[in-house]
């Protein structure tokens, strides 16, 4: 039996057909995030740059558009510094583990309806999951660089980020209970049957505390305390050069986007919009789902630069305390009310 | 804490405020100039590169030689060499400047009591190499025609006042007539 007749027979055929579907969608989904972890940087430099009035970048291309370009080439084309005293499996393999994991999140979130590459029961969990091993990466790298400053960020980033996972995960438990499901698409549906449309407007304290989580989780300014520049130059990736810079950087892109995916999925309904709107103007509803579902995400990733223009660096301290004294509680009271209603509507 | 305090720290008042101000920049015109392509014009008085006034009448230096300007030069990046001419006037046969070693501080141009020495609007002259950057004195007598020229001389005349438009013969035997600041007077 040849290849191409194993491959013919009616089962194997289907797992064929199947896996390529699924690798097809893979393919489109990292180069489209890929294209955005790009453009996030243009976008974020442009943001900040007038709202410092200034310009941000403008002599590569048009408006600087080929910027991101530009700098990917320089990226690529850098030499690949390691450090003499770098732990160097270690050092090599922080950055893939950082990306991978902040890759890897994208497979559960549902960009529009019926398009999730894996749509699995615990998609929620998934990504928290996936986010807490890309904290791996970073205190791994800052472990094997061999340095002071990366050690203390990847240290930083690791307190950082176990605390604030506990805020975040607890905010997120009143939208699982507002929709019973841990999957993304069915909380995204759960959004539409709901008379708001968001789960936003009911779930508003735990919006709050997620979205203070959400800065904290993706080590964004006012919480960029692992990559403080002037106190750690660059925190946890400050060895790293060309290429290896690059990962780490795009997975700090990613994980922003995956997280402002998931403020978009759990909080403002996803790839939909609330009925009330549809019915006040109906041809809205002939937009297609990932219309809304990247306009909610360009809002999201344009809050994180418009808090990042505004807001100083909190300190360490201040960090922690509002993590453990304020968001806990908020999220737990959050969950509580939620509970109650729940249980006082059924 | 009054309940106004209470709700401003509740609804972040202060965040909010933050943040519109930095939204409303937003649409604001940026200040940036881009500078190759849009330069800004030196303001009069703007310290440049050196220059060695030309004397309209003679076509030489104005310098006469004096050395006050690289006494006084704090960097001590001016030499001025001169000899005796034949009817036994000075002739300045030498003026150097390094470029590198100055700190554009414009005391050579208080000092000089003829005007002679000027620091030009032009800004733009760096180079790769250090001899790019010495000035003798043909380069600085250059300088002049091709940044000051005839506007040189009348920011001169309307700006730093030469003193050797007041220059006098002194009645009588030399003295000085300037004011003593916090001494003998009399």
């Amino acid at each position: 039996m040849s290849i191409f007749e194993f491959l013919m027979q009616p089962g194997i055929f289907d797992i064929v057909l199947n896996v390529g579907a699924i690798v097809l969608k893979v393919a489109v989904v990292i180069a489209v995030a890929m294209l955005h972890v790009a453009y996030a940087t243009y976008f974020e430099r442009k943001v900040i740059g007038h709202m410092q009035v200034r310009m941000g970048p403008m002599e590569v291309g048009p408006h600087g558009l080929l910027q991101p370009v530009a700098d990917m080439l320089k990226l690529f084309f850098k030499e690949d510094i390691i450090p003499a005293k770098a732990d160097k499996p270690v050092f090599y393999l922080a950055p893939v583990i950082s990306l991978t994991a902040a890759l890897s999140s994208l497979a559960v979130v549902p960009f529009f309806d019926g398009f999730v590459i894996a749509d699995i029961n615990v998609g929620l969990l998934f990504i928290l999951a996936a986010s807490s091993i890309g904290t791996y990466g970073i205190i791994l790298a800052g472990w094997a660089s061999d340095s002071k400053y990366s050690f203390l960020g990847g240290l930083r980033s690791s307190a950082q980020v176990i605390s604030y996972e506990v805020a975040m995960g607890l905010s997120l438990v009143g939208v699982i209970i507002m929709a019973g499901s841990l999957n993304l698409s069915e909380i995204v549906r759960a959004q539409e049957a709901y008379p708001m449309g968001m789960y936003a407007i009911p779930q508003i304290l735990g919006f709050f505390v997620f979205v203070v989580a959400a800065f904290a989780e993706t080590n964004r300014a006012p919480f960029d305390l692992p990559e403080a520049e002037n106190e750690l130059v660059a925190g946890y990736f400050v060895e790293y050069s060309g290429m290896r810079f690059a990962l780490f950087y795009a997975a700090e892109y990613i994980g922003m986007i995956i997280m402002g995916s998931l403020a978009v999925t759990c909080f403002l309904g996803g790839w939909t919009i609330p009925r009330f709107v549809t019915q006040a103007v109906p041809f809205l509803g002939g937009v297609p789902g990932i219309v809304w579902f990247l306009l909610k995400l360009y809002i999201a990733i344009f809050f994180y630069y418009w808090i990042r223009a505004t807001l100083p660096r909190f300190r360490y301290d201040q960090l922690m305390g509002l993590g453990w004294k304020l968001l806990i509680p908020l999220a737990l009271l959050n969950l509580l009310i939620t509970g109650i209603i729940k249980v006082a509507v059924h | 804490m009054t309940l106004k305090d209470v709700i401003r720290k509740v609804f972040l008042v202060e965040i909010v405020k933050g943040m519109a101000l930095t939204f409303s920049r937003l649409f604001t015109r940026p200040v940036t100039r881009r500078y190759p392509k849009e330069k800004r014009p030196a303001e009069p008085g703007f310290r440049g590169l050196h220059a060695l006034v030309r004397n309209p009448a003679t076509g030489d230096a104005k310098c006469v030689g004096c050395g006050l300007c690289a006494a006084v030069c704090p960097s001590r990046c001016i030499n001025v060499y001169t000899s005796e001419g034949p009817e036994h006037q000075k002739v300045v046969d030498g003026y150097e400047i390094e470029v590198l070693r100055c700190v554009f501080c414009a005391l050579c141009v208080e000092a000089c009591p003829y005007g002679a020495i000027a620091l030009t609007p032009h800004y733009e002259y760096a180079d790769y190499s250090r001899e790019a950057l010495f000035m003798t004195k043909e380069r600085l007598l250059d300088n002049w025609d091709r940044y000051m020229g005839e506007e040189g001389l009348r920011y001169f005349d309307s700006f730093w006042n030469p003193k050797e438009a007041h220059f006098k013969t002194p009645r009588g035997q030399a003295m000085f007539k300037g004011r003593i600041i916090g001494g003998f007077s009399g």
